[in-house]
């Protein structure tokens, strides 16, 4: 049977998609809502760590499976190889009704003034592709707001000094800081730095029917048993479903964009839950299947006008990808700090996200969410052992006295850095699958090393006895945190889409998730995202007439 | 011509019987010959077969409580058909045998059968609240939404979701149970704090030649208690329970060495900062810190009322005060005086030394 | 001696029910879903000097065995084939080395032996279809998740590691977050 044309398609029900459906819905648009995966519940996996989203060992809780997908990763020496989606090289983001904001961390971060404006702040970089965004952080600012109250944010408005202004506060209080982050706002303070609460898209208190937060240690990476935490798949999809204009369809992977002669976007082309092919029509087609998935939705929707895929007229689909590269240090302390109060992350120090000497951008430093047991198995100082009698004492004796402070350094995008789709290797529909190459900036690792540094040094003064860096930056991005695939801007030259994520000469076709940032900020990237989902839905609701875009 | 059709008539009726026989004998045999035989021959069932020989209820043979094929018409036939296919199709691991719910509450029929003492103080007391007790209480429903946690305490052996059970699931009612069959089914049955299979002591006289052999000064196990815990769906054994570490203000409270408080706490379990007296916890502070759950309260029932006389005969020869006059939960049960956090102080102005 | 027609019948039938049911249970020989019972041997000696056994429960007790048996059948099925060379090439290092099994090697020769195997030194002849150094990461990954692991994977069992790190599982934590007066009132009433 042929599918009803709607207004509107969005594919990808994550962080992006489902704001802008249920924007779209809410305003009358009929609306389809693509998932590849399906609802995820607390109960499929519950505190299983081995099949958690930061340990997918076992295979991946909220998506996709290892049976149907795969990516192909071309190493530095130039040879490729085929990864499965449990393997920490596929940049798994997660592929379920809400995709990452099920199991994510949940830091509710707005950029900063500067992370809009890199260029014009840091001057061009040398073998980079930094730029200025074509909106700022003021033309984001209601939508930040709207995200915070919408999908509710607890955190404490005017604790962090360097935050840009905002017209409201937090809906909720902050999260009590757990022992760790006790220590070390001390030590921070000593040092004449300004620790705040991290804002959290958490339930502190009782939020939009869903109860408070009871601190479970199997937080990030988990689903949450008391639904305290909050993700699309429990505020706006639910809201978008119950307008009555919007239909969901799970288990539905979307193959291609279909466009037409003179090219605009007509519908998609995808496989239903029975791997059967099937034509949805729609007025408007938005994108949200994150950086990578988007990337290679577009190169695979190939037609007349546009040969390379659907706005790569100009090859910059795919280009830039970015993620952050995690950076800091870890500390030994001589007493028990770890509380097993979850889910352990509650303090950031924002100090270094700019202006720091002969640096280009940096990041916020927070303490760590709790590592489980496997995970902290390969927690250890430089040079020592493995496996044998001193690595488990080190387990048995270390694992309530570690201090992790580290956080996510603003890379600086290259044009290397990149998807295409692989010629040969396909999925389980034949869909030529997403094929990652190039490496992070040569830059990045000199950012690193100056967070990391300025982590030791707090670590130091809290009273860690033994304290050593993890300096990131090498290799290849992408990760949960992928970016800037296809970049707006307002040359049509260098950049994908305008400012409100339309594809230039595709005035039909949207983006709406990271893949759109043009730099990726210093920060956890979901608040950004969600409110580049309102942002993006408010244009087209505003601008959309019925037939065409005013 | 008449005589082959008798022939064939006969020679029929003679191979039914030997079928018949060959059934009936089958079916007598594997319920009378012993479990090595049977049941536990298969390497599935040998580690609860093993567990069982030496539990309390090693003289009871197992369909006396997972039932016979026939017991019960079609239901029993077609279920224990399905757990022979499964065992020869796909030869599961004896780690991956679990008991349905279903089975759980056939099975807790059967331990009625014997235990009609500890069923009938079960059911009067606090713990045989059913899914629609639980699940449709309107004040708990208007102030809190349900959720995937619930399960962990209440239901811990239903195999669905939150979802499955009730409808809405919002602070908004009219409740109602989506799944109508279960509403009358209780949430903690026998085996959420039992295992069925599980070391017991031995049935046996004292030998009066060796005095460590009779009962006072015998090491009593009873190591049929243990949490069912849903996440992982096995039973804990007590010994296996973590005793968490309870807080009152900064102190470290002394909490009950019994191991049965290991249990208890599993669901009267304080917030995550671990005060004691925070959310549903009950660790005695005070007075009574240290003593154990039972030591008030009838297993079962939970019954307490007489518990005050165990230890405290009538007015004190010390300080002329009888407990059970004074201001606390035990005579007035809205009392601020908690017996669970009494303390010298909350009666007596001067601190007592 | 005389018996009735019925017990006759009953003994009968007990005869033939047997006959027809002692050779269906047979033929279960290795306890391992993957492993040999000699290949579950090398791999427990093996786990058990990367998690070995102190104060607290080491790989052994926690079977680890148990959990990577469990996972080549099912997340790990594309291990299958490298477990098996990987352990017959242990096996045949440990006898040219030893002139034993690797299982049978006391506790000095065993770690001395993966020392080498973790370096890559182990004589090459043996490993020509898998690498030494590959597989002795890959065996000790597993290993850590099998012991750190949860216990539903086969694993950790009783949660051996969370008690050895002082980790409560289960989290105790409570749920009743609201100023209810129900169970005080409904005692009231009594």
């Amino acid at each position: 049977m042929k599918n009803k044309h709607v207004n509107a398609i969005v594919v990808g029900a994550g962080a992006g998609g489902g704001i802008v459906a249920k924007e779209l819905a809410v305003a009358g648009l009929s609306v389809v809502l693509f998932e590849r995966g399906g609802w995820a519940t607390y109960d499929d996996h519950n505190d299983d760590e081995l099949i958690s989203q930061r340990t997918t060992v076992l295979g991946n809780a909220f998506g996709p499976d290892d049976k149907r997908h795969r990516r192909v990763v071309v190493n530095s020496d130039g040879s490729t190889r085929i990864v499965l989606p449990s393997e920490g090289s596929y940049s798994n983001n997660a592929a379920c009704v809400g995709s990452g904001t099920v199991s994510y961390g949940a830091m509710a971060w707005r950029f900063m003034e500067k992370d809009f404006t890199m260029k014009s702040t840091y001057g061009h970089v040398e073998g980079s592709t930094l730029d200025d965004w074509p909106i700022n952080y003021f033309d984001l600012e209601p939508y930040y707001e709207k995200a915070e109250w919408e999908i509710g944010v607890s955190g404490e408005s005017g604790a962090n000094p360097f935050e840009s202004h905002r017209e409201k506060p937090y809906p909720m209080p902050p999260f009590a800081y757990n022992h760790s982050a006790n220590i070390l706002a001390d030590a921070a303070k000593r040092l004449g730095y300004s620790p705040f609460p991290i804002p959290m898209l958490r339930n502190s208190v009782r939020y939009g029917g869903r109860p408070a937060c009871y601190r479970m240690r199997s937080c990030v990476g988990f689903a949450c048993p008391v639904n305290a935490k909050c993700g699309t798949h429990n505020t706006v999809i639910p809201t978008a479903l119950d307008s009555g204009n919007c239909e969901l369809r799970t288990h539905c992977q979307v193959a291609e964009i279909m466009l037409d002669e003179k090219g605009r976007a007509t519908g998609v082309k995808y496989f239903d839950e029975k791997d059967k092919g099937q034509i949805q029509t729609a007025d408007i087609v938005v994108v949200s299947a994150a950086a990578v998935e988007t990337a290679r939705l577009l190169l695979n929707s190939k037609s007349k006008l546009f040969p390379n895929g659907a706005g790569n007229n100009n090859d910059w689909v795919g280009r830039n990808l970015q993620g952050h590269a995690y950076t800091g240090a870890h500390g030994l302390m001589n007493d028990d700090v770890y509380d097993d109060v979850g889910p352990g992350a509650t303090l950031a120090i924002a100090d270094f996200n700019h202006d720091n000497p002969g640096i280009v951008g940096g990041g916020v430093l927070c303490n760590e969410f709790t590592a489980m047991p496997y995970l902290f198995s390969k927690m250890r100082p430089p040079g020592a052992k493995r496996w044998g009698p001193e690595h488990k004492e080190y387990q048995r004796s270390q694992f309530k006295k570690l201090i992790r402070l580290h956080g996510p350094f603003q890379e600086i995008p290259n044009f290397e850095a990149r998807v295409t789709v692989d010629s040969e290797v396909k999925d389980h529909w034949g869909i030529p699958v997403a094929r990652l190459s190039g490496s992070r900036h040569p830059y990045d690792p000199t950012g690193c090393q100056y967070m990391s540094e300025r982590a030791e040094e707090i670590l130091k003064e809290a009273g860690a006895y033994h304290t050593w860096q993890r300096v990131g930056g090498r290799g290849l991005s992408g990760g949960q945190h992928q970016a800037g695939t296809t970049r707006m801007g307002n040359d049509p030259k260098i950049s994908v889409t305008n400012k409100f994520g339309q594809v230039h000469e595709i005035d039909n076709l949207f983006i709406a998730d990271g893949s759109l940032c043009v730099t990726n900020g210093g920060f956890n990237p979901a608040l950004t995202i969600m409110a580049l989902g309102y942002w993006v839905g408010d244009y087209i609701v505003k601008n959309w007439n019925g037939s065409k875009f005013k | 011509m008449k005589n082959k059709i008798f022939r064939n008539i006969i020679r029929s009726l003679l191979i039914l019987f030997v079928i018949l026989i060959i059934l009936g004998g089958s079916y007598t045999w594997w319920n009378a010959a012993s479990p090595e035989r049977t049941c536990a021959s298969c390497h599935e069932i040998s580690p609860s077969h093993t567990t069982w020989t030496a539990s309390a209820h090693r003289d009871i043979s197992c369909f006396k409580c997972h039932g016979t094929a026939l017991e019960n018409g079609w239901h029993s036939l077609s279920e224990k058909t399905r757990m022979v296919m499964r065992h020869i199709q796909n030869k599961p691991h004896p780690d991956d045998i679990r008991l349905s719910e279903a089975q759980i509450f056939e099975t807790m029929e059967r331990c009625i059968s014997c235990h009609q003492t500890e069923y009938a103080n079960w059911l009067a007391g606090g713990h045989s609240a059913t899914y629609a007790d639980i699940l449709l209480d309107e004040t708990h429903n208007t102030t809190e939404q349900l959720n995937f946690d619930c399960l962990r305490c209440h239901g811990m052996f239903y195999e669905g979701t939150i979802p499955d059970l009730v409808e809405p699931i919002s602070q908004h009612g009219p409740w109602s149970m989506k799944d109508k069959k279960i509403a009358d089914k209780p949430t903690m049955p026998c085996m959420t704090c039992h295992q069925i299979h599980s070391k017991g002591e031995p049935a046996q006289r004292p030998d009066y030649s060796s005095p460590n052999n009779i009962f006072y000064s015998r090491n009593m196990e009873n190591n049929s208690l243990g949490f069912f815990i849903r996440n992982e769906k096995i039973h804990f054994d007590l010994a296996n329970l973590p005793t968490p570490v309870i807080l009152n203000g900064t102190d470290t409270v002394q909490t009950p060495a019994d191991l049965v408080y290991r249990l208890c706490v599993q669901c009267h379990a304080p917030s995550v900062w671990h005060q004691a007296g925070s959310h549903d916890d009950r660790t005695p502070t005070g007075v009574h810190e240290g003593i154990s759950c039972r030591a008030c309260h009838e297993p079962h029932s939970n019954y307490q009322r007489n518990s005050c006389d165990k230890c405290h005969p009538g007015e004190s020869k010390n300080c002329r005060l009888d407990v059970k006059t004074m201001n606390t939960t035990y005579f007035l049960p809205s009392s601020e005086n908690d017996i669970h956090f009494v303390s010298c102080d909350d009666c007596h102005e001067n601190q007592i030394r | 001696m005389e018996t009735s027609r019925r017990e006759f019948l009953r003994q009968l039938s007990l005869a033939c029910g047997s006959v027809l049911f002692i050779p269906a249970c047979a033929g279960y020989d290795s306890p391992w879903r993957f492993f040999s019972e000699k290949e579950a041997r090398t791999v427990i000696a093996f786990a058990g000097q990367i998690i070995p056994a102190d104060q607290d429960a080491g790989a052994t007790d926690a079977n680890v065995v148990n959990f990577i048996d469990k996972q080549l059948i099912g997340p790990y099925t594309r291990f299958q084939e490298e477990y098996r060379k990987g352990i017959s090439a242990i096996e045949n290092s440990a006898q040219k080395l030893f002139q034993k099994a690797f299982y049978e090697l006391d506790r000095d020769n065993q770690t001395g032996f993966m020392e080498q195997m973790e370096a890559g030194k182990l004589p090459e002849e043996f490993w020509t279809e898998v690498n030494q150094r590959s597989f002795f990461n890959l065996v000790l990954d597993h290993s850590m998740q099998g012991f750190y692991g949860s216990p539903r994977h086969g694993g950790n069992k009783n949660y051996v590691s969370y008690k050895m790190m002082r980790l409560d599982y289960p989290h105790v934590l409570g749920q009743n977050r609201y100023e209810s007066k129900c169970a005080t009132a409904k005692l009231m009433e009594l």
